[in-house]
């Protein structure tokens, strides 16, 4: 049995990945993530953020080079022991959802796994309490449900699969500020409280300066940049390659550092509270 | 080679040169030329005279190699159904059995002239999709007159599919990760579960649908009433100029058609009564 | 010359639902303004969109009260095809809008529909593809472009067909910040060269707000908040109530503000809030 707290949960090694057509798309990439981490996979289209997102729980087997989970490589392991550790939550819901109901939609991956009823009932009923869904909408059907609703049992579906890291497809894009910090905030529940690998693939810099813990940018298929979320935003030149600004307010700081501000600064309110220290209170 | 919603096509070929309007006419008329053939080697003939068409319209083909087990069991099931189920002639020759069953040479013989009839229009259907972009087609189909709205819903299904096809493989990846593994496992399986992939993608069209009505409405397009019958100026066809070279090969292709009938009903050729083949191989097979 | 969109005591009700999406808008709208509409979802913005074109009441069922009138017509008086002549909409689905088989052929569809020569439509292609800078991708079928570029193409299409007003629905929400920005270039250039009206519906509001003189907040189905643009921001506690969350450099002053800290201008772009903020530790030295 391997050492949990001192192993990477997630180990990527010098693994490169090309289409079918031959394109690379990944080139010599070296990653480890650990138990406990909230990460943003940033990086404009095209640059292969969602690529590398999808060898990390084995939906594409890299053509050169490992990824490891939990000690298994995902080249040598069936796609089904995969998701069992690192589940995938794709952007559009309408994309997974099938079933006539929302418990079948959300029991559909334990019974996959050849799970006991008993043990199928516990599970669908644990994730539906942790994204909010409560006995009444068991008998719905995902396809009249509200946008939010349909997001929530799709990552429900994923939920009972009890991975231990879950990796997000562009969480926020197309939603208003309040449903966006709705799901992050529930992302953050599920980090903090229920002690999962949260990796999300975005381009929303505001919410991943709220949010996110570490910051993995991406270009031209290579990691330019991969630290603390201030560490990465403050690496101008890194992010200048990769075309990813960071949000208004980190700028803001940046440019007001010659008058004292801290240019690391990643939320208004911080800002605001520079302001009144160094106006001298 | 370029992947479209049709097929492959090549990046550069002699084939471009030609107005989309010929190819069109070439693969209705000469799909009709196989009815009025009954001897295989003539439509053996037309099928390697496809091929070399191909050939020299730079396809790759490799591509053939797709058609290649759909031709296979083609001929089985033709040549099944026909030995079987075949049309029975008191004088019909025996020429032996088959598990019990009479095989009759003639049986065999109509086997083959069907299959025959069928697969040079299979080959020209493919050089057809395999050399035209979907906007040629469109352009043939508008050359011919036909109406617009057919054309557009044409181009349309063509649009719908490609996004169809888009969709599948995220849907395929969003179920494997829940665990939808189709590996090793039996065909009823996967079809039982071809569901999941059903449902998405219909409720993805579901939703877009709205959306893609929507836009026809705000470009201004109309498929009934007064909007619908303004004359349009088809800005499409100025890119294709109706050339001498077109004008020649269209009236080649209809000569040859002409010919055909001429040399059918005028003069017995292409007949069951003219083929060489069939009685080589009637010889071939009684002598056994 | 009355304004070319005028909106009174305006209500819809989808069919089978509950509440209205709009009730009792009173808008009016000069030619040339180029405005914002923001607000939650579900407050009713793609409703009021689409009550300008006709899409409703013409494609959806629904109770409508009051008028919307389009250049001085209602937009119900307008016989079929007419109105997408003066009021052109971009949607947000970049895919769902792609209506043709290559680039050209998508732009050149409206046109088409106008019934407009093919000299007026080699003209306008080219106006539009210069505008848009979508020159190299004319031959391009919609496999083989991004997200963004479609949504140019939208755009361009929309244009091609020469409305006097033009809506935009969210046109950016599903597109990553390098195509947004390329979006907003088009809209800027065209605001510079162009007497369009332009009505951008949008969340992400970085962009939109250096180009809208005039902004428009829908909460519930109601105008909560509109005004010109500056002023409009200085409205921070109603616009928190409905959900909204500037960008980083206005978000900051409204948190000086809120703390009595700051009564000027509230600055509207990244730069004029670097200038705004100078100016005040400057003042602070000087005291």
């Amino acid at each position: 049995m391997s050492d949990i707290s001192h192993s990477p949960y997630i180990e990527v090694q010098r693994m490169s990945y090309s289409y079918p057509d031959g394109t690379q798309a990944l080139r010599d990439i070296n990653l480890s993530i650990d138990h406990g981490e909230f990460i943003a996979l940033v990086g404009q289209n095209g640059s292969g953020k969602t690529t590398l997102s999808k060898c990390l729980n084995g939906l594409y087997k890299p053509t050169r080079g490992d990824v490891k989970v939990d000690g298994l490589n995902t080249r040598a392991t069936s796609i089904v022991q995969m998701v069992r550790r690192v589940g995938y939550v794709f952007q559009n819901p309408d994309h997974q959802l099938f079933s006539a109901n929302v418990w079948d939609e959300i029991a559909y991956g334990p019974r996959n796994l050849q799970l006991p009823k008993d043990e199928v009932k516990a599970r669908v009923e644990e994730a539906a309490g942790i994204v909010g869904l409560t006995a009444d909408d068991f008998e719905e059907h995902p396809f009249f449900l509200t946008k939010g609703m349909r997001q929530r049992v799709a990552i429900a579906s994923i939920l009972a699969l009890q991975p231990h890291a879950i990796i997000v497809d562009e969480p926020t894009t197309g939603q208003d500020i309040p449903q966006s910090m709705e799901i992050m905030n529930f992302l953050q529940h599920l980090h903090g409280e229920q002690g999962y690998i949260i990796i999300i693939v975005t381009h929303d810099m505001p919410i991943v300066a709220r949010y996110a813990k570490r910051v993995i940018a991406m270009g031209q298929g290579q990691v330019l940049a991969d630290g603390p979320t201030a560490d990465v935003f403050a690496d101008s030149a890194a992010l200048a390659q990769t075309f990813v600004e960071p949000p208004q307010i980190t700028q803001l700081a940046q440019r007001s550092a010659h008058l004292g501000f801290d240019a690391r600064a990643l939320s208004v309110e911080e800002l605001v509270q520079q302001y009144f220290v160094l106006r001298g209170g | 080679m370029n992947k479209t919603l049709l097929g492959y096509v090549p990046e550069r070929s002699p084939i471009y040169a030609i107005h989309p309007f010929v190819k069109l006419f070439f693969l209705l008329v000469a799909s009709l030329f196989p009815l009025f053939i009954s001897a295989p080697e003539w439509n053996f003939g037309l099928i390697i005279f496809v091929l070399l068409l191909m050939l020299y319209s730079r396809i790759d083909m490799r591509i053939m190699r797709i058609y290649v087990p759909v031709a296979i069991s083609m001929a089985s099931i033709i040549f099944l159904a026909y030995v079987v189920l075949g049309g029975l002639h008191p004088e019909f020759t025996e020429i032996g059995r088959l598990l019990g069953i009479r095989v009759y040479w003639e049986r065999i013989r109509d086997a083959i002239v069907v299959y025959f009839r069928i697969l040079p229009m299979i080959v020209m259907m493919v050089f057809f999709l395999n050399t035209s972009r979907e906007r040629d087609v469109i352009v043939a189909m508008r050359t011919l007159r036909i109406p617009f709205v057919v054309t557009y819903v044409f181009a349309m299904s063509l649009r719908a599919a490609g996004m169809v096809i888009e969709d599948f493989g995220i849907v395929r990846q969003a179920e494997q990760a829940r665990g939808f593994d189709t590996h090793g496992k039996s065909l009823p399986y996967r079809l039982r579960k071809y569901v999941m992939y059903m449902i998405p993608l219909f409720a993805l069209s579901l939703r877009r649908s709205e959306e893609f009505s929507n836009a026809l409405v705000a470009r201004g397009f109309a498929f009934t009433g007064p909007a619908s019958k303004t004359r349009r100026a088809d800005f499409i066809l100025t890119h294709y100029r109706f050339t001498g070279l077109d004008a020649v090969l269209t009236a080649l292709i209809g000569l040859a058609f002409a010919a055909l009938l001429v040399l059918r009903f005028g003069f017995g050729w292409f007949t069951l009564d003219r083929s060489v083949f069939l009685p080589w191989l009637e010889n071939l097979l009684l002598r056994r | 010359m009355p304004p070319i969109v005028e909106i009174q005591n305006y209500s819809w009700r989808y069919l089978r639902a509950e509440q209205p999406a709009l009730q009792d808008i009173n808008l009016s709208i000069e030619e040339g303004a180029f405005v914002g509409v923001i607000g939650p979802n579900g407050s009713g913005k793609t409703t009021l969109a689409f009550s300008l074109n006709g899409l409703i009441p013409g494609q959806y069922q629904g109770i409508k009260e009051g008028t919307v009138k389009i250049a001085g017509t209602e937009v119900e008086a307008y016989k079929a095809g007419e109105l997408p002549q003066m009021v052109g909409v971009v949607f947000s689905d970049p895919e769902a809008q792609f209506t043709a088989m290559t680039v050209e052929d998508e732009l050149v569809f409206g046109m088409e529909n106008l019934g407009l020569s093919l000299a007026e439509i080699r003209e306008r292609l080219d106006w539009v593809t210069d505008l848009t800078q979508l020159k190299p991708l004319l031959e391009k079928p919609p496999y083989e472009i991004s997200g963004g570029q479609k949504q140019r193409v939208a755009l361009a299409a929309v244009l091609a067909m020469m409305p006097r007003v033009m809506v935009l629905d969210e046109p950016t929400s599903m597109l990553d910040p390098v195509s947004r920005k390329r979006v907003f270039d088009v809209l800027a250039r065209l605001k510079r060269e162009s007497h369009n009206t332009v009505i951008v519906i949008e969340h992400n509001l970085e962009n939109l707000v250096p180009l809208a003189d005039r902004m428009i907040l829908l909460h519930n189905g109601r105008v909560a908040l509109d005004g010109e643009t500056g002023r409009f921001f200085r409205q921070a506690a109603t616009l928190e109530q409905a959900g909204v969350y500037p960008p980083g450099g206005i978000a900051f002053f409204h948190g000086l503000m809120q703390r009595g800290a700051y009564t000027g201008e509230i600055p509207l772009t990244l730069d004029a809030a670097v200038a705004a903020l100078e100016g005040l530790m400057e003042n602070r030295r000087h005291e």
